[in-house]
């Protein structure tokens, strides 16, 4: 396969780097599947996705159905390679998904790319958590199409020990309807995370938020786009960044508010964490405001950790790298605790636990 | 128990302590009073470890432990305890979950086994009571919109949490109404007036040294022990001030 790849001359792509992806093209997966899978508890759909194939014996669909799926990339240079097959979660109306789905994603080295579309009809319901585990390049697609009043929770966490994760969503939100995506990246692989949004109906609600978690020589690249097409549309984003080595996070977030769009209420918060001055955070917080009636605020900052809340947890007993990585979860949270259903905000929470205790030993300054 | 020889210490540059010499036993509660800018809070600050603060000469053991040459997390692992007469407020992580990080850090420190999320809820639940510090103030982030009060009540909920050999009492009484001065000031008693436990407290006023009534009263100006004396002595401050007593001159 040719890779056409996107240049970080683009503006959309100046945060990310793509150049090992065609290494993982090249490169032949092992196949090899882990003996314990990061299953939550509950007894919704589960589907396991090993190198982009869907492994129907350690499987339980559900109602999702694995084949041909209806997913437009746009012009998204990553989305567009993703094709035309995958999952497909299709409620009607008023229907609500039995339990929580859940979809694991395995890339044992190579590279693979798959498509997904979740279509919940008038009053539908659904809780879907994603989680990617491996080496490789994992690259996905997912096309949400929202009819009136139903409501989606998609929250997706990259575990990845190396390699790459791209994810590309774009939604369309009906009237009365929601949707939350939360992302949370606390593994050690880069990420290209990219979400292109749209409230189409009257009174839509959309939340985007994401805790990007990054040491070593990782980078993670969150683009949004929130586009607001029709009145009285809520959004809400919250992003969590938090840097540590030469590590590098970059969140750029883009509210649109189309001329028809009054009373829209949109507010974004992107704050970053350096947990080291060798590291990078890149935020990028954009309005474009064509309605005059609306209501949209943001906030952009980095820092770094509180010295005097370092220095209470010591007085208290605390070594330093335990007082670094309660401050700097409890910094997170804001983002995690957004997510609605208790077994996957618990489980993500334990993820940014483990992450800190994972973390390689490190020399503490004084 | 605490043993500080000839201290001297300086904060950006500047010299603060200046041959400061105290010994505290076991079981003895210690008063330090002083004009501002005497150097009381710098005391507590160079015990504690703070970054910033320069020990330029003299020696602190607690128990025998060579305080300076410490970390300020193992300060506190060999049993000192700091009352900040400013508390720090920490969004986003819970009294609970503060508490009983460091407990078992400190129990780790020591050995022990850690204490189960219940017996910790239970002891915290007690300890809070006793101080009229409610389970849904435990449940609140740390001294974030507390008042001056719930913030002293919350050190002290710390102190009979973590169970410190000595402790450090950096003006407790500051921002303290009546009522929270006695609440603070017997729990100050019931938590620390034991035989094997020392209390350095340091104040302004004499009004804490009335519930808690030390054994020694010690004046610090421009950096060192001026004078020491019994009780008494913190009524003959607050009668003649601290310029007639001291006699010494004051800082500046």
């Amino acid at each position: 396969m040719l890779l056409e790849l996107p240049s970080v001359r683009q503006e959309a792509w100046r945060w990310s780097d793509t150049s090992a992806l065609p290494g993982h093209a090249q490169a032949t997966p092992t196949g090899e599947i882990p003996a314990a899978l990061p299953w939550l508890i509950g007894d919704g759909p589960r589907l396991l996705f090993v190198d982009g194939v869907f492994d129907a014996v350690r499987s339980a669909p559900g109602d999702i159905a694995v084949g041909a799926v209806s997913a437009d990339a746009g012009d998204h240079a990553l989305g567009r390679l993703a094709g035309k097959t995958g999952w497909r979660l299709r409620l009607g109306r008023a229907h609500a998904a039995p339990g929580l789905v859940q979809i694991v994603h395995i890339t044992t080295g190579g590279a693979d790319h798959l498509a997904a579309e979740i279509e919940l009809g008038e009053d539908a319901q659904a809780s879907v958590v994603e989680t990617f585990i491996g080496d490789g390049w994992t690259n996905r697609l997912t096309a949400i199409r929202l009819a009136k009043s139903a409501r989606l929770m998609l929250a997706r966490r990259l575990l990845g020990a190396s390699g790459y994760v791209s994810v590309t969503d774009r939604a369309e939100i009906g009237e009365g309807a929601s949707l939350t995506i939360a992302s949370l990246a606390a593994g050690d692989c880069d990420s290209r995370l990219d979400g292109h949004i749209t409230l189409a109906g009257e009174g839509a609600f959309a939340e985007a938020d994401g805790a990007l978690l990054a040491r070593g020589a990782a980078r993670h690249d969150a683009n949004l786009v929130l586009r607001h097409a029709a009145p009285n549309g809520t959004s809400r984003q919250t992003w969590r960044s938090v840097a540590d080595d030469r590590a590098t996070c970059a969140v750029a977030a883009r509210v649109e508010v189309a001329r028809a769009a009054q009373k829209t209420d949109g507010e974004q918060s992107l704050k970053g964490l350096l947990l080291a001055r060798t590291a990078t955070i890149n935020a990028k917080p954009e309005l474009e405001i064509f309605a005059d009636d609306v209501k949209c605020a943001h906030g952009a900052t980095v820092g770094e950790l509180d010295r005097g809340a370092l220095y209470y947890f010591a007085t208290r007993g605390v070594p330093p790298g335990e007082a670094r990585a309660l401050l700097t979860q409890a910094f997170v949270a804001d983002a995690i605790d957004r997510i609605g259903d208790e077994a996957a905000r618990d489980a993500f929470r334990a993820n940014v636990a483990e992450w800190f205790s994972k973390a390689p030993p490190k020399t503490e300054k004084g | 128990m605490l043993q500080l020889n000839n201290l001297h210490a300086a904060v950006d540059g500047k010299a603060i302590l200046n041959g400061l010499t105290l010994s505290v036993n076991a079981g003895e509660v210690h008063a330090i009073m002083g004009p501002n800018g005497a150097g009381k809070s710098t005391l507590a600050y160079v015990l504690g470890g703070r970054p910033g603060y320069e020990v330029l000469a003299g020696s602190a053991t607690l128990d025998g432990h060579d305080l300076l040459a410490l970390e300020p997390h193992e300060r506190a692992a060999a049993g000192l305890f700091l009352g900040f007469q400013y508390p720090v407020e920490i969004p986003g992580v819970s009294n609970v979950q503060f508490l009983r990080t460091a407990v078992n850090a400190q129990r780790r420190g020591r050995g022990e086994a850690e204490m189960s999320a219940g017996d910790f809820l239970k002891a915290a639940k007690a300890q809070g009571e006793a101080l009229g510090f409610s389970m849904d103030m435990l449940k609140r982030p740390v001294n974030v919109g507390f008042s001056g009060g719930e913030k002293k009540r919350n050190e002290m909920v710390q102190m009979a949490l973590i169970g410190p050999r000595l402790a450090i009492l950096d003006e407790t009484d500051s921002g303290l109404d009546i009522d929270a001065l006695r609440v603070v000031g017997d729990g100050i008693t019931r938590i620390m007036r034991r035989p094997d436990k020392s209390v350095v407290i340091i104040t302004h006023y004499q009004r804490l040294l009335d519930i808690v009534r030390p054994d020694f009263v010690h004046v610090l100006s421009a950096g060192r022990i001026v004078r020491s004396g019994s009780a008494e002595l913190a009524h003959e401050l607050e009668r003649e001030g601290y310029v007639g007593v001291a006699q010494e001159e004051r800082a500046a």
